[in-house]
């Protein structure tokens, strides 16, 4: 392919991404550094900003948070993950309506899959869920406005929301495993565990890896399922590093668009973080390739 | 099978021979499959129990305890929903924003993918890496400026504002997916074609697009979904002529109990159609899963 024709044929794509992708980020790596709010010249401010999320006890509890809800449901994921998976894929008959069922809960907006959750934990609307915990453990939980009862709803929240790709990008893992392999080391004597242990999971290395990163940058960027989950979110700690920014960049009469921008550029350090390993490898593929 | 067809006296013999391990395995198996059942219904538990609450009458559907039977189902929330709120407005706006930027991502998308597929060299590699970046982005950190560039340019609260701004925001899934695809496909196919003296939008459009087409399906079933059921995006964008569904639906929280179960019904309502597109091109949903985005 010659270059005049590459760049014909990516141009219109490139142009729409610098335009509304590339300018915006500049603007927010601008704003971090100004103190503003919307249609006004704003003035530098230095690292100011920076200074007042960092020393923010709130943006303090949303960084605990988020890294909470990020850690326990990517090891949930996994674990659960890889044993409905593995569950699953010994399945004949019943396989595809569990995965119909599963990929119902994949699909489902994210809104409405909150919305409905929240309504089975709420006692003012009938919570079917919250009235039999209450009926198994003779106790009652404030689900929205109490600390941790809030954090396992919302972590429960996110696992359902999220399983359904982790079980089936792993299947997918599971099914490439070649039968040739599960064969020797069947015939060396591997029982079910040892099976599992040194020769799927060690084959499928590469989609558990993809699988947890994904999971990591989706839950790192929780937003919408905090509205109707937690409304009360920054009364009782359970703030993600979105909704912060979103409360003191955007709503209403909170106009501190520097600060809001700065946490921006701060996830992003924290993503691109996160995404090293994956940025060496495709690097070191062009190089190979080049 | 083989035990299925055996004699009767061989089936006794191998059951004297190994009877624990026989009667063990199937009952593990049922187990397992008894749990995995339960875990779809978990997993459908949240639907379904919307489904129960908006056809309820307004004055049960929200009682505690949850009043489960003795009552008539009605679409009385329903007809609620379209005849005292601008829903028809807001799932017309959903419709259309989805369906734009679909369109036109796919129209930018394919050309861009293919040539990322076939041009080697480190300028494609940076591209793909930054596509890579871009994908993974806090929303808020473009949204944002998104907000004020589209004031300052009168397109604020235009279904065109947010067509434009998800059309950027999927484009790079939407070139990582295709550029997967276009990779399989044998570059000799284009040495052939451009042999018996096809031009490379040609070559584009009459060879690869038609080779193309479960892997143009899978992207466009991808960003129909995401761009239908956005809703940060559209929460920022949009105000009051050109809100989507989902906004529309938390802004219901919190009120009166009849606009509580409209939002209901506007979920059942923005929900059917997703779960419908799922299931006619579920074999696309799980090639754009496993094929498309791991590999690369």
């Amino acid at each position: 392919m010659r270059r005049r024709e590459f760049w014909m044929l990516i141009g219109p794509s490139v142009l729409v991404m610098f335009g509304l992708l590339v300018v915006p980020l500049i603007r927010t790596v601008q704003w971090s550094f100004q103190q503003v709010s919307y249609g006004t010249p704003g003035t530098f401010v230095g690292l100011s900003n920076y200074t007042q999320a960092l020393t923010d006890p709130r943006f303090g509890r949303a960084v605990f948070f988020t890294v909470f809800l990020t850690l326990v449901v990517t090891a949930i994921m996994l674990v659960v993950g890889y044993l409905v998976a593995i569950g699953v894929n010994n399945l004949t008959r019943l396989r595809p309506y569990i995965l119909g069922a599963m990929l119902v809960a994949y699909v489902l907006p994210g809104v409405v899959g909150a919305v409905s959750f929240s309504w089975l934990f709420d006692q003012n609307f009938g919570g079917v869920l919250n009235l039999l915990i209450e009926r198994l453990t003779g106790q009652s939980f404030l689900w929205f406005t109490d600390t941790w009862p809030n954090r396992v709803m919302v972590v429960a929240h996110t696992v359902w929301h999220l399983l359904p790709f982790a079980v089936l990008m792993i299947l997918a893992g599971v099914q490439g495993v070649p039968n040739e392999l599960r064969e020797a080391a069947r015939i060396d004597g591997a029982n079910s565990w040892k099976m599992h242990v040194y020769v799927i999971i060690p084959t499928m290395r590469g989609i558990i890896g993809f699988v947890c990163l994904i999971t990591i940058m989706d839950v790192l960027r929780t937003f919408d399922s905090l509205i109707p989950l937690s409304p009360q979110a920054d009364a009782i700690g359970n703030e993600s590093i979105m909704f912060y920014v979103f409360d003191t960049a955007f709503r209403d009469g909170s106009q501190q668009l520097g600060l809001g921008s700065a946490v921006n550029v701060l996830s992003i350090i924290l993503i691109l973080i996160c995404l090293f390993p994956f940025i060496r490898d495709l690097l070191k593929e062009a190089k190979a390739k080049a | 099978m083989i035990p299925n067809t055996a004699t009767a006296p061989t089936a006794k013999a191998s059951s004297v021979v190994s009877p624990p391990r026989k009667r063990r395995r199937p009952t593990g198996k049922r187990t397992s499959a008894v749990l995995l059942i339960l875990l779809a219904l978990v997993m459908l538990a949240p639907f379904v129990w919307t489904g129960l609450s908006v056809t309820k009458p307004t004055n049960v559907a929200f009682a505690n305890p949850p009043v489960v039977s003795g009552y008539t189902p009605t679409l009385e929330a329903f007809r609620n929903l379209w005849e005292t709120t601008y829903f028809a407005r807001y799932l017309g706006n959903t419709a259309i924003v989805a369906l734009i930027s679909t369109v036109v991502a796919l129209l930018i998308g394919i050309p861009a993918a293919y040539a990322l597929s076939r041009f080697p060299g480190w300028v494609s590699a940076v591209l793909l890496l930054l596509a890579l970046i871009f994908r993974s982005l806090p929303r808020f950190s473009v949204v944002l400026p998104m907000y004020e560039i589209s004031r300052s340019l009168g397109i604020y609260d235009t279904n065109f504002a947010l067509a434009a701004a998800l059309v950027a925001i999927n484009q790079p899934f939407t070139i990582w997916l295709l550029r997967n695809f276009f990779a399989d496909i044998p570059k000799e196919l284009d040495e052939a074609a451009m042999i018996d003296g096809c031009t490379r939008v040609s070559l584009l459009w009459r060879i690869m697009i038609p080779l193309m087409r479960p892997g143009i399906l899978t992207a466009g079933v991808f960003v129909f979904l995401f761009a239908f059921q956005e809703y940060l995006t559209a929460l920022v964008l949009t105000d009051t002529t050109s809100k989507t569904v989902p906004v529309f639906i938390t802004t219901q929280l919190g009120q009166t109990l009849p606009m509580l179960q409209q939002a209901g019904a506007a979920a059942m309502l923005l929900t059917l159609p997703v779960i419908g597109i799922a299931f006619v091109a579920q074999k696309y949903l799980v090639a754009g899963l496993s094929d498309g985005s791991v590999k690369g």
